[in-house]
């Protein structure tokens, strides 16, 4: 009776597999084995993670991504606890992931992703990242590499701290603001709000820093399953925040496109917020991407 | 009292203690059956309680649940830092001391002993207190060190013979926290209830990140639960509401679980979020965070993706509760879910709500019961529920009226056995509806079979009002629903040989904290003569 889910339901994968990317097998947990043993057996927890280092911007929503895997290879079904830590500046969106892991034939790896963040303004250096499992420990370098500056022509929001008023579920909101705008990919892509047919909805990115802004442009879901005429938002306000005031510098009224581009005066912001009144089909709120230029 | 099969002791060794004897063998054969099922466990010397420092440890409150006639479970959980992925424990055991008295005051202890909070099951503790006696409150609190718990009440069933001349239940269902306070649980608490059967949605696993309580956008809200340090997040933020620690404290519940404890809408093996078997992983762990909350038996300790929660608790010879299951057995929703007119899926015969097996256990166990009041205590709605106003008929697919096979099974196999005084209780709609359970719905000259009253959320769906749009078509469109109210809070149901009497308890407003609790309105059941009446 209850409905809350997207009306467009491709979920993204959440337990997934093999996450497609070649895994790389980090460690073999096997339960306390003596040294003595030429092979342990297959009795413990197979830690496998998506790449065997993460690299990480200081931008605050543009986190390293590590997808964690943990393969039940005993005899058994068991619960596991994956504890994760970082020593400082690196912060972690998680420091436990607990599954329970069946012992499957083939192999089932049970997955979960991970953000890696850094403060803004922390200067490039190699840190590093631990997992433990049982008794097992492994550490994983983590590089701090500077942000791309942003140069005249570049899109001012390309990683910057997005809040919106709500957020569904199955989606993420700085997805909205990962540079990628193909709708193709929009489950992982883009934000999608959190509450079925009540308007308005707030989509909001602060500026590292006041910055000139001219034109904003604004992707809505719109592919093949999911044109925009029936599944992208029709009417919005854009507006930038000057001096802490919210002004309305452009409307969009009964859009039935995919990407809108809004024009006007140049005016230096600190942050840039999309408004939203309504979409064709009334349901949600869905921005595969929102980018401003100034230059 | 318990499923074919099953033994509810199972695991445990029954209590040896005897009074005021202070380590019985019955906390520590629990404790050690408990971490006995789980591979890897360190052989962790278990903590000094007085290295644990002086941080609060009873932030979740204590629970009480599952009376037998001799026996009741008590809970807690030790989580200094609540909504830290650990609880803030370290990862060792911890021994926890408890005691049961006869008073508030525990001049008169009957019962103590030491159990082991183990990090494998997040330090939650699970005791199963028997060589009680019947139909009788307790009192019952924890210690860790020097710190104690808060004191929670409890009361056992009355003798399995005994004539009970009253019994106080109240029911409620989906308390979604961030729309609204849990004031119906303040009002439950002041209240005497001698149990609370609470049928589903104890969580919401999806991400919001708007709501009406000031904590409502906390980061960890917008994400949706998957994975078991999730679950038992999701249950750590929920369980710190005085209000609802206030209900538990205060009476025995009998919980089941409906879908939101997993996923919304989940069936048996089938989510669209993911196929079966990437889905069972997530049931497992919505399952595991589920059992260790809630002050449930060994009996009903999950197995992987596995629970045996359907079971019944008998109230000496005035009723017995048949607590179902309606999602781990059922069949995939017809037509893709939703509302839909009857169609030839939702009345495939073939198709069930319960599984064969809970199904016979029912009709079984109604048949078979020797009680005044045989209970359902279902997830939804037995009554068909046409939504739309006019001619054309819509029905909602996860309820009943999805798997019309089943109900008229279990309709049906209620007349063909001759079962008397059969009254439902579900949740799941947000709303209040009392109904008549008609044979056959859409013949209002069919005879009454049962009768059903589904409470109201206590939180889900925010302030509500008294007769919405949805209400009104309802009323309008099935004959069989008396009473339709779309108020947030719960029902409290007094019962006595010659008559179920619910009272439906409303909240003004749950969207400020300090909203006015009321009865909205009195419906009554007479024994031997199915069908709701105004009182």
């Amino acid at each position: 009776m209850t409905d809350h889910d997207s009306a467009v339901h491709v979920p993204r994968p959440l337990l997934l597999g093999a996450a497609g990317a070649a895994l790389c097998l980090l460690a073999l947990v096997a339960g306390a084995s003596s040294p003595a043993e030429a092979r342990p057996p297959r009795t413990g927890v197979e830690v496998t993670t998506s790449a065997s280092q993460v690299t990480v911007t200081d931008l605050p929503c543009q986190p390293g991504e590590l997808s964690v895997a943990m393969t039940n290879v005993s005899e058994t079904d068991r619960y596991a606890d994956l504890l994760l830590s970082a020593p400082e500046p690196v912060e972690l969106s998680r420091e436990v992931f607990s599954s329970w892991l069946p012992a499957a034939e083939p192999d089932q790896p049970v997955t979960a992703e991970v953000g890696i963040t850094v403060p803004r303004g922390t200067p490039s250096g190699e840190h590093s990242l631990e997992l433990q499992v049982d008794r097992s420990r492994l550490e994983l370098p983590v590089l701090v590499r500077p942000a791309p500056e942003k140069g005249p022509g570049d899109n001012l929001l390309l990683g910057e701290r997005a809040t919106a008023s709500s957020t569904h579920g199955n989606f993420s909101t700085c997805a909205a603001v990962d540079g990628d705008a193909d709708s193709a990919g929009w489950e992982r892509t883009g934000w999608n709000d959190g509450t079925r047919g009540a308007f308005p909805d707030t989509f909001e990115v602060a500026l590292s820093e006041p910055a000139p802004v001219d034109r904003v442009v604004l992707t809505t879901l719109d592919r093949a399953a999911n044109p925009a005429e029936r599944f992208g938002i029709s009417d919005w306000d854009v507006q930038l925040r000057v001096d802490e005031q919210w002004r309305t510098v452009a409307e969009v009224r009964d859009s039935t496109e995919g990407e809108v581009t809004s024009r006007f005066e140049r005016t230096t912001a600190e942050a840039v917020r999309v408004v939203v009144h309504g979409s064709n089909n009334g349901d949600y709120s869905r921005i595969v991407e929102l980018a401003a230029y100034g230059g | 009292m318990t499923p074919p099969g099953l033994d509810p002791q199972r695991g445990l060794v029954a209590a040896q203690a005897t009074r005021r004897r202070f380590l019985t063998a019955t906390g520590a054969a629990a404790a050690l059956a408990l971490t006995g099922e789980l591979a890897g466990v360190r052989p962790a010397e278990a903590l000094a309680p007085g290295s644990l420092g002086s941080a609060e440890l009873f932030t979740l409150g204590v629970a009480s649940g599952d009376p037998l006639p001799d026996a009741v479970v008590i809970w807690t959980r030790l989580a200094p830092e609540p909504t830290s992925p650990t609880g803030g424990m370290p990862a060792r055991p911890v021994p926890v001391q408890w005691e049961v008295a006869e008073d508030e005051r525990f001049r008169r202890v009957v019962r103590r002993g030491s159990a082991r909070a183990v990090p494998e099951s997040a330090h939650t503790v699970h005791v199963d207190v028997q060589g009680l006696r019947p139909r009788r409150h307790y009192w019952y609190r924890f210690r860790v060190g020097s710190q104690l718990s808060p004191v929670g009440r409890t009361r056992t069933a009355p003798a399995p013979g005994e004539a009970v001349a009253e019994l106080s239940l109240a029911v409620a269902s989906c308390q979604a926290i961030w729309e609204g306070w849990f004031t119906a649980y303040a009002d439950m608490a002041r209240r005497d209830h001698d149990a609370v059967l609470f049928l589903g949605d104890y969580i919401y696993e999806f991400g919001i990140d708007r709501g009406v309580r000031p904590d409502s956008a906390a980061v960890e809200n917008t994400r949706q639960t998957v994975t078991l340090d999730e679950y038992r997040h999701r249950y750590a933020q929920y369980k710190l509401d005085p209000d609802l620690q206030a209900a538990h404290a205060a009476a025995p519940w009998i919980v089941t679980l409906d879908d939101h404890e997993v996923v919304d809408n989940w069936a048996d093996e089938a989510h669209p979020s993911a196929p079966a078997a990437q889905f069972l992983v997530r049931r497992a762990n919505g399952f595991r965070a589920y059992w260790e909350h809630m002050p449930l038996r060994l009996a009903q300790a999950p197995q992987g993706p596995d629970m045996q929660l359907y079971r019944r608790l008998r109230f000496g010879s005035l009723a017995e509760v048949n607590v179902l299951d309606t999602r781990q057995y059922r069949s995939d929703q017809a037509m893709g879910d939703g509302s839909k007119p009857p169609n030839p899926e939702s009345q495939d015969p073939r198709r069930t709500l319960t599984g064969d097996r809970q199904e016979q256990w029912l009709l079984d166990g109604m048949a078979g019961s020797g009680t005044t009041w045989n209970v359902i205590g279902q997830q939804n709605a037995l009554a068909r529920l046409d939504t739309v106003a006019g001619p054309d008929v819509a029905v909602p697919m996860d309820t009943w009226d999805g798997y019309e096979g089943s109900r008229r099974r279990v309709l049906g196999g209620i007349a063909e056995r001759g079962v008397d005084n059969v009254v439902s209780l579900g949740g799941d709609l947000h709303r209040s509806v009392a109904s008549d359970l008609r044979l056959d719905f859409s013949d209002p000259s069919s005879p009454v079979m049962a009768s059903e009253f589904v409470g109201t959320s206590i939180a889900s769906g925010l302030d509500g009002q008294d007769l919405d749009p949805g209400g009104a078509v309802l009323l309008a469109e099935n004959p069989h629903i008396r009473y339709c109210n779309f108020q947030r809070g719960y029902t409290s149901c007094t019962i006595t040989p010659r008559t179920w009497k619910a009272d439906y308890r409303v909240v003004d407003r749950v969207t400020v904290p300090d909203g006015e609790v009321s009865t909205r309105t009195t419906l009554v059941v007479e024994a031997g003569r199915p069908g709701i009446q105004e009182s």
